[in-house]
């Protein structure tokens, strides 16, 4: 235990699964699509281990990867519902998705419905869900590098040249929707071991957009920006308690003044350093998130937008 | 059958209340490219201007005659639609213009972002229970063969009817109008040929947050409370019916509302209220399976 105060240790466990459950949104959205139904998959996720663990009594780990697996499934199916649509129309197909799951979670009352599902054994210790967000963000390091990883920045940048140089886009799509799926349910079962009740309400779109903020905010190109941005973003309100009334008032305020400050996100590309800085200006133009051409600082050429 | 009309005919009036808001989402989504979150939450601002106003006024207006309330009543929309132009206003100034030209995400991320500091700066200022708000309006039911209505059900269903008329005769009949259409289909080329985008945009959006605040004193009005989270489930059934409906056609977004309304209505009273929000995403999922635009037209994006 690094926290002493079990206060400020459940504000550090929050900030280390919701970690966890964005860079799974990282790696979903990292081939271009753009998910508001993570909260969904984490909660569905969230319930089947909560159901194992605490109805079948089974080892935490199975259940975690049991949830993992389930959240996965369903990412699954929502990623073959949305492969045919434009991508802004999919991405709010997905906000329906979530709110059908949590509409269908209020109905089903093996898991509680409304009432909640409660009793569930408490599991995830700070050092677990630490060493849940270590493996996570190597996931997602591996997943850059990747084949796949790569194929997914390029169907990101121009899905038009992807396929012209022979990626299946559709395939990409869906690998990494269902990973990142799978990354974001293992951070929704962790969740509910230690916050021990779950919630058709956590399912729905009020807690999906918390995690879209974090992935913009974090920068969506660099894979531990979005970690960053929800562990900073889960300790600001905490952080601005000393005016109980207003600290989400600011923290919106925050938010607004951020995104429109840095439209690209905290982080938004790997920085290099003075080495990347040389090397960079071999590159005259990179693209910006929403397609402009921008200069790069110090190059010789540039394109105008 | 009695039910099934009387089902249909509150359908309708809840309905009025989100097609009037998904008009706004609408509006500005087709002149600005802009999501704007907020939206909902600017409805809420009016519903406080209505509590603030019948709280200094309390005691006096409690006595008056009928046909002084409704004088009350029509000065509490005008505050209402004055303080939801007000802070469109405010909020095209300070966050949508910075946005203009930026990723969706940005501007949809900024304005959600005021959409919280608005919800949670009024739960500072009034309190996050709801607050009462008298119904001026009597609250006798009018009975026309066998379907009970009150007088501000009617009023909210002819105000939202009202509105959106005025707004297709805006777009549709007046010069300004014409440059709202101009810009939707091509900002550039509508900005070259000499139309004031940045004015258009202005009045876009005081026209669009004017109605939201009117909406939002209507709903207060109506279920004589004002909360600062009612903006949550209003806005995203709002959103729903722009998005099913196409951001371009004003008739689309009503009948879509109208249509989600009375199915809710109808759900609610035959199945289960579990069901009723399921009504609203279910349609919304299988409506842009088919037809991935929106039913009635396309939102070009620039995303």
């Amino acid at each position: 235990m690094i926290f002493i105060d079990p206060y400020w240790n459940s504000v550090a466990l929050e900030a280390l699964v919701t970690a966890v459950t964005v860079t799974g949104l990282y790696i979903s959205n990292s081939a271009g699509s753009l998910s508001v139904a993570h909260a969904a998959l984490a909660g569905i996720s969230g319930y089947i281990a909560a159901v194992l663990t605490t109805n079948f009594g089974c080892p935490f780990v199975v259940a975690v990867l049991a949830g993992a697996c389930g959240a996965a499934l369903a990412g699954a199916l929502l990623s073959l519902l949305t492969s045919r649509m434009n991508l802004l129309v999919a991405g709010l197909a997905t906000l329906a998705y979530g709110e059908t799951a949590e509409v269908i979670a209020y109905n089903i009352d093996y898991i509680g419905g409304s009432n909640s599902f409660y009793g569930i054994p408490l599991h995830t210790t700070f050092s677990i869900a630490l060493f849940s967000l270590v493996c996570a963000l190597f996931v997602a390091w591996r997943f850059d590098l990747s084949r796949l990883g790569r194929a997914a920045v390029a169907v990101r940048d121009d899905p038009v040249a992807a396929a012209a140089s022979g990626i299946r886009i559709h395939y990409v799509r869906f690998a990494s929707f269902v990973l990142g799926a799978f990354v974001a349910g293992v951070g929704g079962a962790l969740r509910v071991h230690y916050v021990l009740v779950v919630n058709p309400a956590d399912l729905g779109f009020t807690f999906s957009l918390p995690l879209v903020i974090m992935w913009v905010v974090g920068g969506s190109y660099v894979f531990w920006g979005a970690a960053l941005a929800a562990i900073a973003l889960t300790f600001i309100p905490e952080l601005l308690r000393f005016s109980t009334d207003l600290r989400f008032a600011v923290y919106g305020v925050l938010l607004a003044v951020i995104i429109l400050r840095r439209p690209a996100g905290l982080i938004p590309r790997i920085p290099m350093g003075a080495i990347g800085r040389y090397f960079r200006r071999y590159f005259p133009a990179e693209l910006k998130p929403d397609g402009a051409v921008r200069r790069a600082p110090g190059g010789p050429t540039s394109l105008k937008p | 059958m009695q039910l099934f009309i009387q089902q249909v005919v509150n359908g309708l009036i809840s309905g009025s209340s989100y097609a009037v808001v998904a008009l706004g989402y609408g509006l500005v989504f087709s002149v600005m490219r802009v999501m704007n979150m907020a939206h909902p939450d600017v409805a809420m601002l009016g519903a406080y201007s209505a509590y603030l106003v019948t709280s200094v006024l309390s005691v006096t207006i409690l006595g008056l005659p009928t046909s002084l309330l409704v004088l009350v009543f029509l000065g509490l929309l005008l505050v209402g639609g004055i303080t939801g132009a007000a802070s469109g206003l405010i909020l095209e100034r300070l966050v949508i213009r910075p946005s203009l030209g930026k990723a969706v995400l940005v501007s949809f991320i900024a304005t959600a972002g005021v959409g919280i500091a608005l919800e949670n700066g009024i739960t500072a200022i009034f309190g996050s229970l709801p607050v009462q708000v008298p119904s001026i309006l009597p609250t006798w039911a009018i009975v026309v063969a066998g379907i009970r209505f009150t007088p501000m059900e009617l009023a909210t269903l002819v105000i939202s009817l009202a509105m959106m008329v005025g707004l297709r005769y805006y777009v549709h009949g007046t010069k300004w109008g014409l440059a709202t259409r101009a810009i939707a289909d091509r900002s550039d080329v509508a900005a070259a040929c000499g139309v004031n985008t940045r004015t258009v945009s202005m009045l876009t959006m005081g026209i669009s947050s004017a109605m939201a605040g009117v909406a939002g004193v209507t709903i207060a009005l109506s279920q004589t409370q004002a909360s600062p989270f009612m903006g949550l489930a209003l806005g995203l059934k709002a959103f729903v019916c722009m998005l099913v409906g196409g951001n371009r056609h004003i008739e689309g977004i009503l009948a879509i509302g109208l249509f989600l309304g009375v199915a809710e209505a109808l759900i609610s009273g035959y199945l289960s209220t579990d069901y009723r929000d399921a009504a609203a995403f279910s349609l919304m999922l299988v409506v842009l399976l088919v037809r991935p635009n929106g039913l009635f037209g396309s939102y070009p994006t620039p995303a």
